[in-house]
C-alpha cells in the first residue's frame, strides 16, 4: 500500500513539476498572449523584466492557500508583474487567465466593497488594491501605499491594461433571470463551490447543496429600503433536473426540516426562508420579512426562468 | 468517533452551534465548566510593543516573551523558565512563518534564539526555518520545536494559527485542505514533529481579522494589539485566538462577519487527534500587562 502511494506521488510530482508537451504549449500560448496584453511601461513605470507564470497547480507556490480561491474557478494561468519607478514604491500586477468570462466575472464578484472606479468591466478600488476583469480576464493592479498619487498611478496601469483587452466577455446567464426590482447590481455573486457560497452567505460548512465544479449559482441581495434589512436570492443550476432534485432534498432535511409541506419557515431570525425547484435550478429566498416576500421573490424569479 | 452534526446557519442563529461543534470557539468564555482541569495560556500585552514609525521594539518583544514564558511556568527567571523547556543536548527547530504580509516578527524570533542560547544550546543546534523544513537539517534532526506565527484569518481554514503552522512539515500540503482543512491536526503525529512540541507561541502583536485582497491580506483588516499568546496547548491557544479574531471584527465592523470557512480544523484537532482543548470553558487565560482593548 505504502510502495502504491509512493509510486503514486513520484508519478504525480513528475506530472505537476514537468508537464505534458500539450499542456506546455497551451500554457506557452496563454502565457505569449497574456504577455502581450500586459503592458512595458506606464508613463514612468517600467516593467522589471521579472515576469513570473503559476498555472492551476503551481499557483500555490506564488500565494499559498489563496490559491484555494482562484483553483474554485476555471483558472489557468496567471502572470505576475512588477512596474518600478525611481523614488516610488513599486506596483505589482496579478493578471490572470480565468479560463472564460463568466468565471472572470465570478472572481471579481467575490470582494466589491469599495469604490467602482470605471476600469475594465467591473471595477473595485481601496486600500491600494484595484480589482478589475474584462473578457477572460481578472486582474490585481496592487501599490505597497495607498496615497492619492498612488492611487492615480494604479488606475492609469488598470486602464491600459484594460484597453488592451480587446474582446469584452458575457457575465454568467443566470444573471438574466434575477428580477430586476429591488436588485443591488454590484452584490450580484457568482461561484460554483460552497466554501465561496459561504464567505458570502454561510449556509453551512458542509456541502448540503451538492455545489461542485458543474454547478452555476448566484447570490443576489436586494436591500429594503425602509427597514434596511436584506433579502436574499440563491438560484443554483444543476447539470441535470436529477442533481438537482437531490440536492434540494439534502437541502430541506438539513436546513429545513420542519418546512417539509410548505417549502417555507421562519428562521429564528424571525425572518423566512423559501425555497422552490424548477427543471435544473433550486431557487432559494433568505432573511425574507414575511413567506409573502419570500413567495414574491420565487415567482418572479420563475417568471424570468419560464420565460428563457 | 461519533457522526458530527451538519452545522447549519440556523445553528447560529439559534445560538447552538458552539454547542454542535462541542462548546468550541464559542462565545462562551465566561461560563465555568465544573469538575474539569483546565488548560493555561498566558496573554501578555505591551502598548509600547510598536513605536510611533510601526516599527516592533525588539527590546519590549524580549520582555513580553520573559514575562510570559515565567508565569506560564511558573518560574521568575526566564533562563530557568527556559531550562524547564530545554535541554543543552537538544536541536531546536524554531518553526516560523515567512508569509510576506505578515511574517512571525523578526524580533520575536531572535527573543526566542537568545533564551534557547541561554538555556545552554549551541548556535549551531539551532534552526529557524518555515517553507524549507523539510530539507533543513536541523528540524531533521530536531530533538525540540518551538512553534511561532502570527494570528491571522486564513481564505481556506479560517485562522492561521499554531496548528495550521506545522503544514510545512508534509510535502503536498493542499492534501489537507479538504473540509476546511480539517486534517490539518493529524500532522503533528508525524514522526519529524510528533511529542517535539515545547511551547507553542501565537505572536498577537498583529493580528489580521478579516480576509480582504489578492493574498486574502488588507492592511485595513489588521490590528496592533501588541500581544502574545504562549502555551503548549496548541489547540486552545488557536481557540482562543479564533475567538479574538472574532471579537475584533465584531469590535471594527459592529457585526460579526462569518469567516470565508468556520475554523472547523481546531475542534477536530481536539476531537478527532486529540491534540488539544479546544473548548473556550476548558481554558483559563492569565492575562498580564496592557488592558485597553483585549476584548477577551
Amino acid at each position: 500500500m505504502r510502495v502504491c502511494l509512493l509510486l503514486f506521488l513520484t508519478i504525480w510530482t513528475v506530472l505537476v513539476t514537468t508537464e505534458c508537451p500539450t499542456l506546455s504549449a497551451e500554457k506557452e500560448g496563454r502565457q505569449a498572449t497574456m504577455k502581450k496584453l500586459l503592458p512595458l511601461g506606464v508613463e514612468d513605470y517600467r516593467a522589471d523584466k521579472k515576469d513570473e507564470f503559476y498555472n492551476r497547480d503551481q499557483s500555490f507556490r506564488y500565494m499559498d492557500g489563496a490559491a484555494e480561491l482562484y483553483r474554485a474557478y476555471a483558472f489557468k494561468l496567471l502572470m505576475v508583474r512588477k512596474y518600478v519607478k525611481r523614488g516610488h514604491p513599486s506596483i505589482l500586477v496579478e493578471f490572470f487567465d480565468m479560463g472564460n468570462s463568466e468565471d472572470a466575472f465570478g472572481i471579481f464578484s467575490y470582494q466589491t466593497e469599495d469604490e467602482e472606479v470605471g476600469v475594465g468591466q467591473g471595477s473595485d478600488y481601496g486600500g491600494g488594491l484595484l480589482r478589475f476583469w474584462r473578457g477572460k480576464y481578472f486582474a490585481n493592479v496592487y501599490a505597497e501605499q495607498d496615497t492619492p498619487s498612488m492611487r492615480n498611478d494604479v488606475l492609469k496601469i488598470g486602464h491600459v491594461i484594460s484597453e488592451k483587452v480587446k474582446r469584452k466577455g458575457q457575465k454568467p446567464s443566470l444573471i438574466r433571470f434575477l428580477p430586476s426590482e429591488g436588485l443591488s447590481e454590484r452584490s450580484i455573486r457568482y461561484f460554483h463551490l460552497h466554501q465561496v457560497l459561504n464567505h458570502h452567505y454561510f449556509i453551512s460548512h458542509q456541502n448540503i447543496l451538492h455545489l461542485g465544479e458543474r454547478t452555476n449559482g448566484i447570490l443576489a441581495t436586494y436591500p429594503q429600503q425602509q427597514t434596511k434589512e436584506k433579502n436574499f436570492l440563491l438560484l443554483l443550476q444543476y447539470p441535470s433536473k436529477k442533481l438537482a432534485e437531490t440536492a434540494f432534498q439534502s437541502f430541506v432535511k438539513a436546513y429545513m426540516p420542519d418546512a417539509i409541506d410548505s417549502r417555507a419557515i421562519k428562521t429564528e431570525n424571525g425572518k423566512w426562508a423559501s425555497m422552490k425547484i424548477y427543471q435544473q435550478y433550486l431557487l432559494i429566498v433568505f432573511d425574507a420579512s414575511s413567506e409573502e416576500k419570500a413567495g414574491e421573490l420565487i415567482k418572479a424569479t420563475l417568471r424570468g426562468l419560464e420565460g428563457k | 468517533m461519533t457522526k458530527r452534526k451538519t452545522i447549519t446557519r440556523r445553528d447560529f442563529l439559534r445560538g447552538t452551534v458552539y454547542t454542535a461543534l462541542g462548546g468550541t470557539l464559542g462565545s462562551t468564555l465566561g461560563k465555568e465548566a465544573k469538575g474539569e482541569e483546565k488548560v493555561k495560556v498566558v496573554l501578555i500585552r505591551d502598548e509600547n510593543a510598536i513605536d510611533s514609525r510601526g516599527q516592533i521594539d525588539q527590546r519590549i518583544i524580549q520582555k513580553m516573551l520573559d514575562q510570559g514564558v515565567c508565569e506560564f511556568l511558573g518560574e521568575k527567571n526566564p533562563v530557568q523558565a527556559w531550562e524547564k523547556l530545554i535541554k543543552p543536548s537538544d536541536v531546536v527547530g524554531i518553526k516560523s512563518n515567512v508569509w510576506h504580509y505578515l511574517p512571525t516578527p523578526e524580533g520575536l524570533e531572535n527573543a526566542i534564539v537568545k533564551r534557547v542560547i541561554d538555556a545552554g544550546v549551541p548556535k549551531k543546534n539551532i534552526g529557524i526555518d518555515d517553507r524549507g523544513v523539510l530539507n533543513n537539517p536541523i528540524f531533521k534532526s530536531s530533538t525540540a520545536l518551538i512553534n511561532v506565527r502570527p494570528l491571522r484569518t486564513h481564505h481556506w481554514s479560517g485562522i492561521g494559527g499554531c496548528i495550521k503552522n506545522y503544514v510545512m512539515f508534509v510535502s503536498v500540503p493542499w492534501l489537507y485542505h479538504s473540509e476546511a482543512c480539517s486534517p490539518l491536526g493529524s500532522i503533528w503525529n508525524k514522526p519529524i514533529v510528533k511529542g517535539k512540541t515545547r511551547l507553542n507561541i501565537l505572536s498577537l502583536i498583529r493580528t489580521q481579522f478579516y480576509n480582504r485582497g489578492a493574498h486574502h491580506f488588507d492592511r485595513r483588516f489588521v490590528s496592533e494589539y501588541k500581544g502574545l499568546l504562549i502555551g503548549n496547548d496548541p489547540v486552545a491557544l488557536d481557540a482562543v485566538g479564533s475567538r479574538l479574531l472574532q471579537l475584533q471584527r465584531i469590535a471594527h465592523f459592529g457585526e460579526d462577519r462569518p469567516l470565508d470557512n468556520p475554523p472547523i480544523h481546531i475542534f477536530v484537532a481536539d476531537e478527532k487527534y486529540k491534540l488539544g482543548v479546544s473548548n473556550l470553558r476548558r481554558i483559563e487565560i492569565v492575562k498580564l500587562g496592557w488592558t485597553e482593548g483585549t476584548l477577551l
